[in-house]
């Protein structure tokens, strides 16, 4: 299916064209940058609906496999990499919308756009390569301009929190680097098909366990687990707000969940081990992440820190290894995405309408900005785990699974940090959007119609994402995805056949 | 479509229509009294035509017996007078979308919570009863703000818990299905279950150590929400649920019983020494509501028919004469803008209807004869003295933490009648010229005051015979059978004989005294007092304060020592601080890390 290609090509060509576009007139910029991410939703539901759950394979240049053995590039599509597009392109679209109001605060939007655009470009390629060299490739597309776009506002914080990201980002991607060439120096293949099945021939032997452990590190830096975590509470609070709504809600996962599941449950095998190591680092990062948390008092700061505990309950859950937990960790996995990203929005709307993101200088704001307030209500909610909202449903089937796994510890410590996340969402909606009206906020107005509008379409998904869990919506997202993972090393049958 | 969808959806979807922005303020007030007056009636309509079900997927997800129907019953009551008192109330709210769509909300998802059949939809309505829970409480204001995060934060966070009692059930039992449910305490899984959704059950009805939101969350937030929420729709549900696990779903022994036994009477005493050392209305009627809250899961703890049922009755007994307690406070506060002892006195004569209704409520909580509290208590009582026939002596201490407990509420109720009812009114309320409140105030106090008298005096022929003698019917308890009737308080002839007594002294007093009445000013010892010196009710009880260990305690517990949201989030935001810094910001020290992690990785991956 050659429509998998539009999803690299077009983001990337719409990068290359925007600069000379935006030379004509400022405002096309945002239409082009629109057109681009509504086109590729539109793409990616068409694709999703059309594949319904099965595997779709693309071989770049009609390079087909000889006797089930890869010679050329190919994209593969399967429900997990379905789930995964879906919802980068609808926070894409959602993001691209909120930025033409906002980004009218920084100077130049032709480059904003054509650095978000290959940001997307490289998330797209990422989730679609089916082998392991063009996934780095288009990590590192995504990792440059999200380097680039952190380092947006050109100002001290901005620099500084873009340096560190660059030297630990990089650091990630000398690991992930070094892993690739073990790896293709024991396996003599970089297809992850391919790959799959030569480990399954050859075991794991100590080379190809010591690329592992480099693949490990490298994703889980870009995943942010704890104790790789250090960078993403610099970065993404620093970036402007759509760019931290990109940060937090997508590109962690596509560039560190994403990879890892990729590597250790369809080409390694998922091994008893390696569950335990996905499971402690998950509970590790979910209650750190979340004390961390509590304690500041920089409302996008706090938000940042939330995304490693949450992170960790995505990775708790797909770490059970049970069909369940798996099906739990991706959900949580795309509703935080959701929420987290409209959290960073309602953070961005705060600092659009004051110009603080400190919590203690904030106060009263619901009365004047109803929009923002009753949305990052809702997103509280979310991610706080309480009933209806799409967080409560994914954090009920990862504490299902854990019990039902036999994981009570873990269960105990999922609910623990789930109360602590509620007390400091609690504290941000006082802080913020309660508590007496300052005087300086007396003239203070809700941001404008687009933004809203982006918004409110974030929090009526986070009302009724929990829809997706019944039982026909299920089984053409959910379900699919989860299969990919729970089914392992069939990945390698269903990419080339045979 | 099933009936029972009807009672949670139509409320919801006319809640939603509220939210409509718009500035007319008749529009949402007719939508919520057809909502809440639907809701009574279909309640009422279910309670007749019982037993129902729903189910889909292959379970009954709703369904309603005789308990479920007659809390449901109850709840609609009681959200139809709310809303009733709220149209007066509540007009010049700031948030009139937000008040009336979540007083619609918190019906439906009340309703859904009693009926639901299934643990999981239970827990999404309980869950969502927080949230507007905390959409309400803001409608206070600036200042309701941190009493609302508290109570989410301890409510949604005892749902957390409830979520894991939950899931370890299914695992025990292999169904989320209530009336599937019969678990025993063969495990530690089991007592963990029990307790969690204990903590939950706890946290709604406000009994010890989950009560501290309530007096924060009754001073701040508007009153129609206090009067609906913590005093009525919470407790119903916190002990609609207790009953559920302790004569349904868990089958008790001695020493869980115990454990609720020893958690009543604490709560019993503690809150209301609580109450007696308040100074505001409202604080002290908290306090007051969750000292008898005691009282409902001493009787459950019993484990008795007599228990369950007194603990029943309490329940209904509470919700009307808490109810029409608020109320009084909200016209208090309506007509004076304060609801504190230092700005109220002498309004007795200023606002009679407001006074006789509080008197009747404030007699009633007290457990004097022949009104309904007394009738509660007295059943209550006698199921702690029956609790003799099983064994042990410690039922004595039962008792009079029962018996002691209902003194000291009526010493707390002495001191608010002085304060706000008699006594000298403030130079400002004389100069105000305050008056009685209007029709939509008084109609829904003045009448649940007559139901408070109702309940009393035809306590047996009415609501014990009608609803809750079916109920303990249905859940058979470990000890059942006919209860001997001895145990009863004849409730009419006792009015009789207090009838009688009352004209008689009436008699006397007219007879003897009428003539001879001397009136004159407070004596002084011959000194000069300002004008506006009077006697307020602040100072009532305070050498309490100088009590040696007494005194310490009461100090400790305004400096909020023994509040577990208070401990628990100073120890988060202490645990927070310590991994604060290690987070320096030093690129060095970030390299450290991961380099520490890769060389786990690894020792795990390739030790071997």
């Amino acid at each position: 299916m050659s429509l998998l290609l539009y999803f690299i090509i077009v983001p990337l060509g719409g990068a290359f064209l925007l600069p000379i576009i935006s030379r004509l007139r400022e405002s096309l910029s945002d239409w082009v940058g629109n057109a681009i991410t509504a086109l590729l939703l539109y793409c990616s539901v068409y694709g999703v609906i059309t594949a319904s759950g099965k595997t779709v394979t693309y071989f770049v240049g009609g390079w087909r496999p000889i006797a089930d053995i890869p010679v050329g590039i190919n994209l593969v599509m399967d429900g997990l990499s379905g789930l995964m597009l879906l919802i980068v392109n609808i926070v894409a679209l959602l993001v691209t919308l909120y930025s033409v109001n906002y980004m009218a605060r920084y100077t130049d939007k032709g480059k904003y756009y054509t650095l978000f655009l290959l940001m997307v470009a490289g998330l797209n390629g990422v989730i679609l390569s089916g082998d392991l060299f063009n996934l780095f490739v288009f990590l590192e597309i995504t990792a440059i301009a999200s380097y680039a776009l952190v380092a947006f506002g050109i100002e001290d914080e901005e620099l500084e929190a873009s340096f560190k990201y660059q030297v630990l980002g990089g650091t990630a991607s000398a690991l992930i680097l070094l892993g690739i060439a073990v790896f293709y120096q024991t396996t003599g293949t970089l297809n992850l098909a391919d790959a799959s099945r030569v480990i399954a021939g050859i075991g794991h032997t100590p080379t190809v366990l010591f690329a592992g452990v480099l693949f490990m590190a490298g994703f889980c830096l870009k995943a942010a687990l704890i104790p790789f975590h250090a960078w993403l509470p610099d970065a993404h609070p620093a970036a402007p707000a759509p760019i931290s709504a990109m940060l937090s809600g997508v590109v962690i996962k596509v560039l560190g969940v994403y990879p890892l599941c990729r590597l250790f449950f369809n080409v390694y095998g998922i091994t008893p081990l390696i569950q335990d190591i996905f499971m402690v680092l998950g509970v590790v990062s979910i209650i750190l992440g979340v004390f961390l948390a509590l304690s500041q008092w920089d409302f996008k700061r706090l938000l940042a820190y939330h995304s490693i505990s949450q992170i960790g309950y995505v990775v708790l859950g797909i770490g059970l290894g049970t069909p369940l937990g798996i099906l739990g960790g991706l959900f949580h996995l795309i509703n935080h995405s959701v929420f987290k990203s409209l959290l960073f929005l309602n953070a961005g709307s705060v600092v659009y309408a004051t110009d603080t993101r400190e919590l203690k200088e904030l106060g009263g704001l619901q009365r004047k900005m109803p929009v923002t307030g009753a949305t990052s209500q809702v997103a509280s909610f979310s991610i706080a785990g309480l009933p209806p909202f799409n967080g409560f449903w994914s954090k009920l089937i990862i504490i299902v699974a854990c019990v039902q796994a036999g994981q009570m510890l873990f269960a105990v410590l999922a609910v623990i940090g789930s109360i602590l996340t509620l007390l400091s969402f609690l504290k941000v909606q006082r802080y913020v959007f309660f508590d007496a009206l300052k005087e300086k906020w007396k003239n203070v107005r809700e941001v404008p119609f687009l933004m809203c509008v982006s918004m409110i379409v974030f929090a009526l998904l986070c009302i009724g994402m929990g829809l997706l869990l019944l039982p026909q919506i299920s089984a053409v997202t959910l379900k699919p995805a989860a299969d990919v993972l729970y089914t392992g090393l069939e990945y390698a049958t269903k990419v080339l056949g045979g | 479509m099933n009936p029972l969808l009807y009672v949670i959806a139509v409320p919801f979807i006319l809640g939603v229509l509220c939210f409509i922005p718009g500035k007319v303020r008749y529009i949402r007030e007719a939508i919520t009294f057809l909502g809440t007056a639907f809701g009574f009636t279909l309640s009422l309509l279910i309670f007749l035509d019982m037993p129902m079900e729903w189910s889909r997927f292959g379970s009954v997800l709703l369904k309603v017996d005789h308990l479920s129907g007659f809390t449901l019953l109850a709840a609609g009551f009681f959200t139809l007078f709310i809303a009733l008192y709220s149209f007066r109330y509540m007009k010049d709210t700031l948030y009139p979308a937000r008040y009336y769509g979540c007083i619609l909300w918190t019906f439906a998802a009340t309703a859904g919570a009693l009926m639901a059949n299934h643990l999981l939809l239970l827990l999404v309505f309980w869950g969502f009863l927080g949230i507007t829970l905390y959409l309400l409480v803001l409608t206070g204001g600036d200042a309701a703000a941190p009493a609302a995060r508290k109570s989410l934060a301890v409510i949604g966070g005892t749902d957390a818990l409830m979520l894991l009692g939950i899931i370890l059930i299914y695992q025990l039992s292999s169904t989320f299905q209530i009336d599937g449910i019969s678990l025993h305490f063969n495990s530690l899984a089991a007592y963990t279950a029990f307790f969690t959704l204990l903590l939950g059950a706890f946290a709604k009805a406000g009994v010890m150590p989950m009560h501290t939101w309530i007096p924060d969350v009754s001073e701040h937030a508007p009153i129609p929400v206090t009067a609906f929420l913590p005093a009525s729709l919470d407790k119903l549900l916190g002990i609609y649920l207790m009953i559920r696990m302790c004569f349904g779903m868990f089958a008790m022994n001695a020493s869980v019983n115990l454990v609720l036994l020893i958690v009543g009477s604490i709560t019993i005493l503690a809150s209301v020494s609580m109450a007696l050392m308040q100074n505001d209305f409202r604080r002290l009627l908290a306090y007051c509501a969750i000292s008898q809250v005691g009282y409902m899961v001493l009787g459950i703890g019993t484990g008795l028919a007599l228990g369950l049922m007194a603990a029943l009755f309490h329940m209904i007994n509470h919700m009307l004469y808490k109810t029409c307690l608020f109320f009084t406070a909200g016209s208090v506060k309506q007509q004076t803008g304060s609801n504190s002892f230092a700005d109220l006195g002498g309004l007795g004569r200023l606002m009679p209807w407001t006074f006789v209704s509080f008197l009747i409520a404030a007699f009633a909580v007290s457990g004097i004869p022949p009104l309904n509290g007394f009738v509660s208590k007295w059943m209550i009582y006698q199921s702690l003295l029956k609790l003799k026939d099983t064994g042990g002596s410690l039922w004595v201490i039962w008792l009079f933490a029962a018996m002691f407990g209902s003194g000291l509420t009526l010493a707390s109720f002495m001191k608010l009648t002085h304060a706000v009812f008699l006594g000298t009114s403030p130079v400002k309320i004389v100069k105000a010229k305050i008056g009685e409140s209007g029709f939509l105030i008084i109609f829904p106090m003045a009448f649940i005051a007559v139901l408070c008298v109702l309940f009393g005096i035809f306590a047996f022929s009415g609501p014990i015979t009608l609803f809750l003698q079916p109920i303990t019917a249905m859940l058979k308890p470990t000890i059942s059978g006919v209860l001997p009737m001895p145990l009863y308080w004849s409730a009419g002839t006792a009015t009789l004989l207090i009838l009688a007594g009352l004209i008689i002294g009436f008699l006397i007093y007219l007879a003897g005294n009428l003539k001879n009445v001397r009136e004159a000013d407070s004596f002084t010892g011959g000194e000069e007092l300002p004008v506006d010196t009077r006697v307020s009710g602040i100072g009532f009880y305070d050498t309490v304060r100088d009590l040696p260990v007494l005194g310490t305690l009461f100090k400790r517990a305004e400096a909020k020592w023994f509040d577990l949201y208070e401990l628990g989030s100073n120890f988060a935001y202490s645990v927070g601080g310590l991994l604060k810094k290690a987070h320096t910001g030093l690129l060095n020290l970030y390299l450290l890390y991961i380099l520490l992690g890769l060389i786990i990785f690894l020792i795990l991956l390739m030790g071997r």
